[in-house]
């Protein structure tokens, strides 16, 4: 593709073309961290031509004599497995035929050197406003048209207008468009319709699920921990997802979003008590930040989890807002960007006040509550009368205790029963070696505690059934003192009754957690914040070990992009906070930042062709793609900027070019010149994601409940251990009990509400390319593999809904099949059916009717047309937009 | 491990739509790939990744290329089934001289229990097992019995993950989880991994055993149901089975085809047509793979299906024997809720329990013998723990928890035939001698199967795990062939 050539200059030379080679594969062991195998660091011309033990390894002007030539023609050297390409390796070899040139004299030092070329990268440059092309209205279009016209093409036709409303529909809301929005769109025949209709479209609060969704992915939202096998569940995460979809629906500006985001908390004033709406937003917001995976919220508050903690969100961060993969500086240089090792740690610096490792607090410890004093003082008083409560319980522990010993003491040899009691009520380490020895050949008498009470309650059980059945004889017999004998058993049975531990204390445990449960529910919002008091000294980390600090450095923006006066404090004396992320996002949304708008563009324009004009929208970095048409990405980032960051307007100016609006049908030419379409001369054909093919379904079946906002709908294995929607109701050795918890029409809220346990990605999901957030997802891939047909054909969700979706079209139009037939058809597919569709509509449900009459189904008209509308829920027509 | 690289992406999956088994150009592709034959930079790995089935060369020689696992799940008495201990007999009745650890406490005491039943030792190899045991005796032969197994974790669950996920802890990929992600499946018409349960009732840590804990949902084990449909989402809702899903499909199949007349070219909308025939080939593989109608008296007899006490667990054997000659990689076969757990009652309990699997077991490793399968077939048999030399509950004696020294037998698939490793001491508590440790088994099997137990990893949460993680694990080279 053509993108941006930088071109190979006629002579090549060091910085240009053989350190990025170097700098990939040799470094790590002859220059990086001081390792210099053999003697030799190849981070500079002058250092080749010093040489290590075996001299100098260029000889310029003779590459056949020079042993670095050498060396990699033979495939010695790099060591690893990958050996140089041929390309490569030629490129070495005439840059030292040429001489070995630079391009201008090296530094004395090679350590944190970015060279002129590294700098001059496309992705680092000023956002450029370029002019407008002339020949179309829409600068979207102009800057497109330019470069297809220069390929010999133009734009394909426009798209017929019921192909437009449900691209449009299914790129705002993430929904299909009803029948009767299909008729008046069609039936609006004024210039302004299709402005009107995305209007609409736009002032939807579907838009900000639909939107919020695609952001979430690069968050990385989840509503688990992840980290560990247990995943524990994030109980608040949800908040900062409703923010999401607010600020969308809000068409809040993109810099205040990214402010709030990142340094929400720097904008309210601690204490965080008796908050004002405004401010529980704003530190919200910051629950971006605390989307990363949290093993210390999950089992494993070590060391090393903090450090992940770190490390993913920097990924979370920089993937999202910076498009460049920083991650890969963390144990060395970039191999391949000019992201140095210690840029990782001061922008590491930015967030480690807030992810301090030596100051830790796990997530629970991190939730901001959203209590009230009067909450408060209900709750205490509810755990105070508890806690007596769980004093009662106490007690009768002690009494089983006592009566359990002298039970087991009762079937000792009556000489050891004192010694016994005595070892028992020994504290372990006090006993003595007899007493041990003695417990020993006691196992049952050693094991009795308050855990293993309920393992004696069988015997007693048993002794209290012999006494039934000795009663019971005594009671048939005749004998003169059977009044006494009786009452004698009567009582032995209730002294037995007595000692059963596992009902009593069960239901006195219920009893205080009965009463626990009244307390209000305390909220809490999962934010980041600082600690006042604790600004950390950020160090390097050698090969990116943290258990082995280097040099300190201070928070700051890559160096590459930096500003000459770095705007971001050590502490910014005007806050509680260090005011270094606050200062950070200003940086990043100050309007001259080369990478986020560009980088946020894209991501809009991803969602809108299926492909952003960077194809890899997490990556702007040499490994990723070159943009496609960089004066549009230029021109689009600067465009957003000067009109307030706002996302809505710049919906409304891509739908409405006449890219946007072509159709999508393939043409021969294109397929010829542009096979990838990367020129847009055509719309792609787009498949539903795997949440919007879920969503739809539901909207299709009537099912769909359009209640927004809170907690997740819980997720659950099934049998087999699928994840379906539900409440598990396994025992606690995780097998299931057969027992059901209904959700109710909670099971048919928006995807978006589905409960994200990185764990338990519903298997529908999951079969359809939803991503498993670790940590987050830039661009999702879209397989097409034989378990999603099976799911559509033979899936309980699908049969159940295309079941409903039957039912509700069978009520709408009562006795007519033919109109049944036609509504479920253009529900689901946008287009009405035609005569032929019709009649082949109208043969398959007769066929099927028959089929199911034959098998005695009490319904077999509402399983045929069940089954009809199973094949437009499973149709390409259905699962993918034009 | 990594097969994914993002130019293939787009052929790939066409491909895979159409007919994930053959090895065309692009698989070619894919292995050269592999083989780092290229100086390609490691991309970060920003898009989500795609996963597959395809079947996969391990890096090392493989001995095996399947498994069938019974897992018999409460923990098989050693001292009464494989593992005779003579000086139970001598201290009948007393106290036992040694430290013991127990698990349950009430029931819990020192008197030793020697077995009810008489050993006799089998084959050339000389291998003893108890009268309850007559058809493995016969197989004995085949068999490399591990006498000194070893988790240390005497709960079942705990001991359970160990077994059959490599740690204590829940959450994690099964053994076949792993299989199946570093090798595929050989046959793209059926699940890669398949879990054969009990009709009655499912093990402790229930779905869990079959899980594919952070490994990709596609590589978790799918469940063979005692009920219809028999396999979730591969088997046709009742009410469409016979002609009403092909109909459908026909329905399907017209309505696709007239949208992608008006769409010529676009390969993703061939794609998924053709992925709709795969599925239904998938189905009729699988309700083929279940049918053993054809299947002869003799071979009927050979599993035990023409006796009640063992027609329902021989059917499954026979089923395993049908996966692993198509191809599948990995059967799970699960005995129910605590079936060898015998706390009490050992005396009726364990008869009933052995003479369920004795003979459809032995039938199936003489079976894979005959059709030449067993070389490449590993059959594994054992519980997650084994149990106490001790009396527990004197009232209906049974025996407690073990899992410092149990038994389990490997055969074919490369395991060293006719062959005994390690003992347990003299009462049969604690391994003593080549104490073989979950993990060195699994880096054992690993082997065989010409994967390394440190190699096969998974990146997560910006660590590499791998079924060991960390652990000491050794491969056992005196139990290969």
């Amino acid at each position: 593709m053509q993108g941006l050539a930088l071109g190979q200059a006629a002579t090549v030379t060091f910085e240009a073309d053989v350190r990025p080679i170097l700098k990939a594969h040799c470094f790590h062991c002859h220059g990086e961290d001081g390792s210099a195998k053999g003697g030799l660091d190849v981070r500079l011309r002058s250092l080749l031509l010093k040489g290590g033990q075996h001299g100098p390894v260029i000889a310029p002007g003779q590459a056949e004599k020079s042993l670095l030539f050498q060396k990699v023609r033979d495939g010695e050297m790099p060591k690893e497995q990958a050996k140089l390409s041929t390309a490569q390796i030629e490129t070495l070899r005439q840059w030292i035929e040429q001489g070995a040139k630079t391009v201008r004299p090296e530094p004395d030092s090679p350590d944190e050197w970015i060279t002129e070329e590294e700098r001059r990268y496309w992705a680092f440059q000023p956002i450029q406003n370029p002019p407008v092309p002339g020949g179309a209205a829409n600068p979207v279009d102009a800057f497109l048209l330019r470069k297809l016209n220069a390929n010999a093409l133009g734009f394909s036709p426009p798209a017929g207008k019921r192909a437009l409303i449900r691209r449009a529909t299914f790129d705002l809301t993430g929904l299909p468009p009803t029948p009767a929005e299909i008729a008046a769109f069609l039936a609006d025949e004024t210039p302004r319709a299709y402005d009107r209709l995305i209007d609409r479209l736009l002032a939807s609060p579907r838009y900000g699920e639909r939107w919020g969704r695609h952001w979430l992915d690069v968050a990385g939202y989840a509503d688990s921990e992840g980290h560990t096998e247990r995943d524990a569940e994030r109980g608040w995460a949800w908040r900062y997802r409703d923010y999401v979809v607010r600020a969308f629906n809000d068409d809040l500006p993109w810099d205040r979003f990214i402010r709030e985001q990142l340094a929400g908390d720097e904008m309210v004033r601690p204490p965080y008590a008796d908050l004002a709406p405004d401010q529980v937003d704003k530190l919200t917001a910051t629950g971006f930040l605390r989307m990363a995976p949290d093993g210390t919220g999950s089992g494993a508050n070590n060391a090393e989890a903090k450090n992940q903690v770190m490390a993913e969100t920097l990924k979370i961060v920089s993937t999202s807002l910076m498009g460049m993969t920083v991650g890969c500086a963390q144990c060395h240089d970039h191999r391949y960007d000019p992201i140095l090792q210690s840029d990782y740690y001061k922008l590491r610096a930015v967030f480690e006040p807030a992810l301090d490792p030596a100051n830790w607090r796990t997530p629970q410890g991190r939730q901001i509550s959203l209590f009230t004093a009067a909450d408060r003082e209900q709750c205490a008083a509810i755990e105070s009368e508890a806690k007596k409560l769980d004093a009662e319980r106490q007690a009768k522990v002690e009494f089983f205790i006592e009566r359990t010993l002298e039970w087991k003491l009762r079937q000792a040899p009556e000489a050891l029963r004192e010694p016994l009691r005595a070892a028992y009520n020994t504290p372990a380490a006090k006993r003595t070696a007899e007493q041990k020895a003695l417990l020993d050949r006691h196992p049952s008498v050693r094991q009795i505690s308050p855990g293993s009470l309920y393992l004696y309650d069988r015997e007693f059980n048993d002794e209290i059934a012999k006494l039934n059945a000795e009663r019971k004889k005594v009671d048939a017999g005749n004998a003169a003192d059977k009044a006494e004998a009786l009452k004698k058993i009567d009582g032995q049975i209730r002294y037995f009754r007595d000692s059963l531990t596992k009902a009593l204390l069960d239901t006195m445990a219920k009893k205080a957690a009965d009463l626990r449960a009244t307390k209000p529910e305390e909220p809490f919002i999962r934010a980041l914040t600082e600690r006042a008091d604790k600004a950390p000294v950020t160090q390097v980390f050698f090969r990116g070990n943290h258990d082995q600090p280097k040099a300190a450095v201070k928070p700051a923006d890559l160096s590459v992009v930096a500003l000459r006066n770095n705007p971001i404090p050590e502490d910014d004396a005007a806050r509680p906070s260090t005011g270094r992320r606050l200062a950070l996002a200003r940086r990043l949304t100050d309007g001259t930042h080369p990478l986020t708008a560009r980088v946020l563009v894209n991501r809009f324009w991803l969602h809108h062709f299926d492909r952003g004009l960077v194809d890899t929208p997490g990556d702007f970095g040499k490994l990723g793609e070159p943009p496609s048409h960089p004066e549009l990405l230029d021109w689009l980032a600067s465009d957003f900027m000067k009109h307030g960051w706002r996302l809505k307007r710049l919906h409304r100016l891509i739908m409405t070019s006449q890219a946007y609006r072509q159709a999508s049908r393939r043409l021969a030419k294109i397929d010829e010149i542009d096979p990838d379409n990367r020129l847009l001369g055509r719309m792609n054909v787009r498949r539903l994601e795997a949440e919007t093919l879920r969503d739809s379904i539901l909207f299709v079946s009537g099912q769909w409940n359009p209640r927004m906002f809170g907690k997740p709908v819980p997720v659950m294995e099934d049998e087999v251990g699928q994840y379906i929607i539900g409440v598990s109701t396994n025992d606690s050795a995780n097998r299931p009990t057969g027992k059901t918890v209904s959700v109710g029409a909670e099971a048919f809220r928006r995807s978006l509400y589905v409960q994200v346990r990185r764990s338990r990605v519903l298997s529908f999901f999951d079969a359809f390319d939803a991503p498993a957030m670790e940590p987050n997802c830039t661009k999702r891939p879209t397989s097409i593999v034989a378990p999603q047909a099976l799911m559509l054909m033979n899936n309980d969700f699908v049969l159940a809904q295309s079941r409903a979706m039957a039912g509700r079209f069978q009520r709408l139009a009562k006795g007519h099949l033919d109109a049944q037939l036609g509504l479920a058809w253009e529900s689901a597919l946008g287009q009405a059916p035609d005569a032929g569709e019709r009649a082949q509509a109208r043969a398959f449900v007769k066929k099927q009717v028959a089929v199911f009459e034959a098998q005695k189904e009490k319904q077999p008209g509402l399983a045929a047309l069940a089954n009809f509308c199973q094949a437009l829920l499973s149709s390409n027509a259905f699962i993918y937009v034009d | 491990m990594s097969i994914e690289d993002s130019q293939f992406l787009s052929s790939r999956r066409h491909f895979l739509a159409r007919n994930a088994m053959g090895i065309g150009g692009v698989a070619l592709a894919w292995l050269l790939h592999e083989q780092g034959l290229l100086a390609k930079p490691v991309k970060p790995e920003l898009a989500g990744r795609s996963h597959t089935l395809l079947p996969k060369r391990p890096p090392g020689p493989a001995r095996a290329r399947a498994m069938i696992s019974f897992f018999m799940q409460g923990g098989p008495s050693q001292m009464d089934l494989c593992d005779p201990k003579p000086m139970l007999d001598r201290w009948a009745d007393k106290d036992i001289p040694v430290k013991i650890k127990y698990d349950d406490a009430a029931g819990a005491s020192a008197r030793v229990m020697p077995s009810h039943w008489k050993f006799k030792r089998h084959g050339q190899s000389g291998m003893d097992f108890s009268e309850l045991l007559p058809g493995f005796g016969e197989i004995a032969d085949e068999l490399c019995l591990i006498r000194s197994m070893h988790t240390g974790v005497n709960n079942h669950g705990q001991s359970i993950h160990a077994l059959n996920s490599g740690r204590t802890v829940a959450g994690r990929p099964s053994l076949g989880s792993w299989l199946t992600y570093g090798l595929g499946s050989e046959n793209q018409n059926l699940p890669a991994y398949l879990v054969l349960r009990d009709p009655g009732s499912l093990p402790v840590e229930g779905t869990w055993n079959w899980s594919a804990g952070w490994l990709p949902g596609l590589y978790q084990g799918t469940v063979v149901r005692a009920r219809e449909p028999r396999i979730l989402n591969l088997e046709a809702p009742a009410n469409l089975r016979g002609g009403g899903q092909r109909n459908y499909l026909d329905f399907l199949g017209a309505l696709n085809r007239k949208h992608i007349r008006a769409r010529p070219g676009e390969l993703d909308l061939e794609a998924r047509i053709a992925s709709f025939e795969l599925a239904a080939r998938m189905q009729t593989s699988a309700s083929g793979a279940m049918d053993i109608s054809n299947e002869s008296a003799a071979t009927k007899n050979l599993y035990g299906i023409d006796e009640a006490a063992t027609r329902e667990f021989g059917t499954r054997c026979l089923i395993a024997r049908r996966l692993v000659e198509r191809g599948v990689r990995f059967v799970h076969v699960l005995s129910g809720n605590q079936s060898w757990d015998h706390h009490h009652g050992i005396k009726n309990s364990l008869p009933k329990a052995c003479q369920k699997i004795d003979r459809p077991i032995a039938g199936l490793v003489k079976d894979l013998k005959r059709l030449g399968l067993l070389d490449s077939t590993v059959v594994h048999w054992g519980g997650e723990m084994g149990r106490l030399p001790v009396v527990q509950n004197e009232r209906n004696a049974g025996r407690d928890h073990n899992t410092y020294g149990f038994s389990m037998w490997l055969a074919g698939g490369g395991f060293r035939a006719g062959h005994i490793h390690g003992a347990t001491d003299e009462w049969g508590h604690h391994a003593v001698r080549d104490v073989v440790h979950h993990y060195d088994y699994h880096a054992t099997l690993l082997r065989l199967f010409g994967l390394d137990s440190n190699g096969l990893v998974f990146k997560r949460s910006g660590r590499e795990q791998s079924l060991t993680d960390g652990q000491p694990a050794r491969v056992v080279e005196e139990i290969l062939a």
